[in-house]
């Protein structure tokens, strides 16, 4: 363990100065904004039964599909859209919204990668995830392949609605991984759907996941026998292209005894001067012995300047850790979105099961997030931390919300939290909301908070030695987000850094 | 805004009440209390704001019954004070001292129905209505409305020695409604005792303004037997370079809420509210505080600490606010339970909202069981399992107890919860 | 090299002036020391050279190789070859002092224009530098500052200061809170660093430093000013009088 940490560390220092290059490589802010042109078919706008049946319809799915879709859209049409987060924004129209859009050239459902829309190809190499079968690093434009030869991973890559294709799929199915878009999964293992789907975030859950249950259109589905060792880390990358157009995406992930899996999401949308909406759902089921990481570099468009455009992320993930010695990782690095709702929760119901979870928000400019976690012991000798470091600049509003409940039958768990906030300029703000709930005697919980400005100091010393404002702030920001950013894999650690970098352009001065 | 069954409970709550006969000014600020209260509603156990706490036994009409338990022995048995005594919400002139002291007025609330007590006019009901945003607080309307009795306390200068409100219930089905107002005049200070049962049930509300430079210390004790119910509120606003110091002692009691909402106003103010909690069995008991900076360099800290046992309840939820204008802040808070079994649960919302860059705000909480490698330590060199609790259990409440300055007081509370330790009271 | 003229200085938040006129000239290669007693605004001169907020500069001029310090934001200035050791070195938690060291190093040679250090040769020159400061890998490896010893701290500066190269390098109470070993330590490092370009200006209360640094002017600074200059001799007048005589006979 300690010679991994060193090599590590080794390798981080030149991922330190290759985001720095980064950073000042790229003067532009939001540097995703981009649109492709591309034919895209839609359905009707607007949400109605007739709209669940036709996304049904689309994805060519059974009957039993549709049913759980329709239930899903009446419960959701009794809910109320739920107003207690510390997040301002206008009533959302949902009824002025395209639920489905897909590229024309998707319809004919390319068979393999070779056959998919080359300007399809085209956007995820831009966005620096080539679709080819070869080693993927989810690196930054310009920044330089970190040395980390052999390592593969496998893209579900997310357009707008559909999954335009995933790579590796035939060789992890040869170690028994499945790893598809959800909806040909539907179709080719509809009783493991049937059995997972639901079964950790029901469909009635909140308002915004029955609204998912009812309209999701794609999504991943992993699943990893028992025993086996996922021989790659699997990706999926999503891109909302289309305009006024939501994206509601439904990732299931079973993860059988004694299995491993790191799977990684990313997210980038274009600029737009109105805000679109993002509900997806996320869902692990976690048996004994096994272990998922789970990370997430969320980069949609955070909006302009003046709080115009921007994604609506509201977004419920759940692990539920069902076997006893299960272990979940979540890692999220939320810089992007005009409006971020998340809260990925551990159900930590196996005995020694772990659940962690390791959060970099940065909110600047006009963004307003209200993240944190979910910690709900209920099996014996449970353990959890929380590492969660929240960032804002601009008149951002960025809140931590939390929950931490250990049961009466929850013995002897333990609980760690810690909740840095950190404001740059005078115009934001930081919250801090834990809810700690202990419910027995044996089992321990700590949680710590802080909050205080960007260190004069830190940043004359760093000037003093040369570096101008802007990389004074990005490398002690960088430096505050160090145990995050050091959860996460390699090439999205890289990839954060920048991110934390870019996000913060602006701030100071 | 209110529900329609909330409004329902709070137009029975008040048919049951009457308003009492005052004068003019009171006879207006109870009517617009009681309008604040229509508008609000009763708290209801859904509300956010009573998540961790039933609010049903303080709203129901019917007041809850208690056990009256003799010989119970006041809080400060010698310390030299002013004491002013009140039997189930009413105050008793006979057994009270004179209330003659230099640099400080005191008359009955119940009075001032006959006298206009100018000072009275901007604090009563003022600074609670004030604490209604941005959390209702509608039991403390409730109490400007309907509150019986109580005192209003204006200082002036140093006061010799501390003002002692001492309340004995002796009425099972007493409910008592006590709303004090406290104005500490430019530069002075005074010491603020509050100690027994004020009844069956009580409701009381105190109001503090403390202007510039002043210094308001207040010690409290409560509980002391498993059946009464207690809902208290402390309503405070703060001039420059003024000094709150507010420290709660709770043995027991069914249910006791303790809401404490403080705001610096003036520059350099400096709150600091603390409370010790012991709980045994059937004992709910809540700490809800809410300071708020407004002026720049203030400093507040809040320490609480509980110790549950046997299905006790302890609930924490505090909040620092800290607005724009409330540069170079610094606000601490620490939240700790310490569960002696199982049974126990500890509920805790500590809670940060800052909008000003330049400061410098944290919080902790903990919970879990004693220390056994601490325990074991003690008994190996002697120190019998029980009486190493006890010493391991103040050891884990000296952070709170250090929070009051008067060493004579501190020394008073601290040999009252050795003797309750040591008598196994706990 | 640098050059003080006429420097007045007061506190930005108060009106209180602490720099009462400096005059100073650093010729290139030498060695200065400013002495002086607490509260003579030693450190003041350091901060307001290397551009730290919080003084107000009222009149006067400081140029390096005639370039004015004192409109220039510190890492311009750093960029220009000036180099403070700090008294009390930063800490930075989470940002491992190598990553700091190169972010610095290639910051001021892109300002320079000049091509930016490439991470292997990098690598090969912090480690010759840290061996002969005595500074181990790990120290390389941890967070800026955080959890140094004071010692540590101080060759820490001194790594910085041969890692970046500059030409004019203040040394703000560099033995401050150092014992004798340690003290000996730094002052080889800074002696392994003097050569014919490169100026030093050591600012400290005791003579004991200059033992093992030794000056070719000291300076003797008393109320926001310099009173009295002089070879190495004055240092050692001052080791065995006191300022108290300094002072008297100047004041």
């Amino acid at each position: 363990m300690v010679a991994l940490d060193k090599a590590e560390t080794d390798v981080r220092d030149g991922v330190d100065r290759e985001t720095v290059e980064a950073v000042n490589a790229m003067a532009g802010k939001y540097k995703h904004g981009w649109e492709t042109d591309i034919e895209t078919e839609y359905a009707p706008k607007g949400l109605s039964e007739d709209i669940v049946r036709l996304i049904s319809e689309k994805n060519g799915e059974p009957e039993w599909m549709t049913d759980w879709r329709l239930q899903a859209y009446r419960r959701w049409l009794q809910l109320d859209e739920p107003r207690w987060a510390m997040l301002h924004y206008p009533e959302i129209d949902y009824q002025d919204q395209y639920y489905y859009a897909k590229p024309k050239s998707m319809s004919g459902k390319p068979k393999s990668l070779d056959e998919v829309d080359p300007k399809l190809l085209a956007t995820y190499a831009k966005l620096g995830i080539p679709l080819k079968e070869q080693m993927i690093l989810a690196g930054v434009d310009g920044a330089e392949a970190a040395p980390a030869e052999g390592r593969r991973v496998a893209v579900d890559a997310v357009f707008d609605s559909v999954s335009v294709g995933t790579t590796f799929k035939a060789e992890l199915m040869k170690a028994g991984v499945i790893f598809m878009p959800i909806s040909e999964a539907i179709r080719e293992y509809p009783d493991l759907v049937k059995k997972y789907l639901g079964s950790v975030v029901p469909a009635s859950d909140n308002y915004f996941a029955t609204l998912n249950s009812a309209v999701f259109s794609d999504g991943s589905f992993v699943y990893i026998p028992e025993g086996v060792r996922c021989p790659m880390e699997l990706s999926t990358y999503f891109r909302i292209n289309a305009e006024n157009t939501g994206q509601f995406e439904r990732t299931l992930i079973i993860a059988e005894k004694g299995s491993y899996v790191s799977y990684l999401e990313g997210c980038t949308a274009p600029k737009r001067d109105i805000a679109q909406l993002h509900a997806a759902v996320v869902e692990i089921v976690i048996m004994e012995d096994a272990e998922v990481k789970y990370s997430t570099v969320q980069n949609w468009y955070p909006g302009d300047e003046e709080g115009r455009g921007g994604i609506y992320n509201f977004v419920t993930k759940r692990a539920d850790c069902r076997g006893d010695r299960s272990k979940v990782m979540w890692t999220q690095v939320e810089t992007g979105s005009a409006i971020t709702w998340k809260y990925p929760s551990c159900i930590l119901r196996g005995d020694d099961s772990q659940g962690e979870f390791y959060s970099i928000a940065i909110a600047n400019n006009m963004q307003q997030a209200d993240t944190g976690t979910k910690m709900i012991h209920l099996g014996k000798n449970t353990r959890s931390r929380i590492v969660s470091k929240g960032i804002s600049a601009g008149k951002a509003q960025n809140t931590y919300r939390g929950l931490v409940s250990v049961h009466p039958k929850a013995k002897n768990s333990r609980n760690y939290t810690q909740c840095d906030s950190l404001l740059i300029g005078d115009k934001c703000g930081a919250h801090t909301v834990p809810y700690i709930e202990v419910k027995n005697n044996s089992s321990r919980v700590e949680h710590e908070a802080t909050t205080s400005k960007v260190d004069d100091d830190q940043l004359f010393y760093c000037r003093s030695r040369g570096m101008d404002e802007e990389e004074a702030v990005a490398l002690v920001v960088n430096g505050f987000c160090k145990e995050v950013l050091q959860a996460l894999p390699m090439e999205f650690a890289m990839e954060a850094q920048s991110l934390v970098a870019i996000s913060l352009e602006g701030s100071v001065g | 805004m209110a529900a329609p069954a909330r409004s329902a409970e709070a137009e029975a709550r008040l048919a049951g009440l009457q308003l009492p006969q005052s004068g003019a000014w009171l006879h207006l600020a109870r009517g617009a209390a009681v309008s604040r209260l229509r508008a609000m509603g009763l708290p209801v156990k859904r509300d956010e704001y009573w998540k961790y706490t039933d609010p049903t036994p303080l709203t129901v009409a019917a007041v809850p019954v208690a056990q009256v338990i003799p010989g119970e022995t006041e809080g400060f048995d010698g310390i030299d004070c002013l004491r002013l005594v009140f039997v189930d919400g009413v105050f008793d002139a006979a057994a009270s001292d004179n209330p003659a002291l230099a640099g400080v007025e005191i008359s009955r609330l119940a009075e001032a129905a006959t006298q206009d007590i100018h000072w009275a006019h901007e604090v009563y009901g003022v600074l609670e209505a004030r604490g209604q945003t941005p959390v209702a607080r509608p039991l403390a309307a409730l109490n400007s409305a309907l509150a019986t009795d109580g005192v209003l306390i204006r200082v002036v200068g140093k006061v010799s020695k501390p003002v002692a409100l001492v309340y004995h219930q002796t009425s099972t089905a007493s409910d008592a409604i006590l709303h004090h107002c406290v104005k500490v005049e430019d530069g002075a200070e005074l010491t603020l005792l509050e100690s027994g049962p004020a009844g069956a049930r009580s409701n009381t509300v105190m109001e503090v303004q403390v202007a510039d430079g002043a210094a308001f210390h207040h010690v409290r004790t409560q509980g002391r037997d498993h059946e009464r119910r207690t809902l208290t509120h402390v309503f405070a606003r703060m001039g420059n370079a003024s000094r709150f110091k507010s420290f709660t002692l709770t043995a027991n009691g069914a249910l006791t809420r303790n809401e404490v909402v403080l705001e610096l106003i003036g520059a350099d103010g400096v709150a600091h509210v603390a409370g010790a909690a012991l709980g045994n069995g059937m004992f709910h008991h809540d700490d809800t505080v809410f300071i708020t900076h407004q002026g720049t360099g203030c400093e507040s800290r809040q320490v609480f600490k509980k110790v549950l046992r046997n299905g006790a309840t302890g609930v924490f939820q505090g909040k620092i606010l800290v607005k724009q204008s409330a540069q170079k802040t610094d606000g601490y808070q620490i939240s700790q339970s310490l569960l002696l079994d199982d049974d126990s649960q500890f509920l805790c919302k500590p809670e940060l909202e800052i909008y000003a860059d330049d400061v410098k705000c944290s919080h902790g909480s903990t919970s879990g069981a004693i220390d056994d490698t601490a325990l074991f330590y003690l008994r190996s060199r002697g120190v019998p399992e029980r009486e190493a609790q006890s010493l391991l259990v103040l050891a884990f409440l000296a952070e709170a107890i250090a929070e009051i300055d008067d060493a004579t007081i501190a020394e008073a509370i601290q040999a009252r919860l050795e003797s309750w330790l040591a008598a196994g009271a706990h | 090299m640098l050059e003080i003229k006429n420097l007045h200085v007061k506190l930005e938040e108060e009106d209180k002036v602490i720099l009462k006129g400096v005059n100073l000239t650093v010729e290139t290669g030498k060695v200065h020391a400013i002495m002086g007693p607490n509260g003579s605004g030693k450190s003041t001169l350091s901060y307001v050279l290397s551009g730290r907020d919080g003084y107000t500069v009222t009149a006067g001029s400081a140029k390096l190789d005639g370039q004015e310090l004192l409109e220039m934001e510190p890492e311009a200035r750093a960029a220009a070859g000036l180099f403070l050791a700090f008294q009390y070195p930063v800490e930075i938690p989470g940002v491992g002092n190598m990553t700091f060291l190169r972010t610095a190093v290639n910051a001021q040679r892109k300002a320079r224009g000049e091509e930016e250090m490439s991470a292997g040769e990098f690598l090969k020159v912090i480690r010759e530098q840290a061996k002969t400061l005595k500074i181990d890998a790990d120290m390389l490896k941890r967070p800026v500052n955080v959890g140094f010893s004071g010692g540590e701290k101080k060759r820490n500066e001194i790594l910085q200061m041969a890692m970046l190269e500059p030409k004019m390098c203040i040394l703000d109470e560099t033995d401050s809170g150092l014992d004798v070993d340690a003290m000996k330590l730094v002052a080889e490092g800074v002696n392994a660093l003097r050569s014919e370009g490169r100026s030093f200006l050591v600012i400290t209360h005791y003579q004991r430093l200059l033992d093992h640094i030794k000056p070719d002017v000291v300076h003797i600074m008393a109320d926001g000013r310099i009173v009295k200059t002089g070879g190495p001799e004055l240092a050692l007048e001052v080791e065995n009088n006191g300022y108290a005589d300094i002072l008297a006979e100047v004041l």
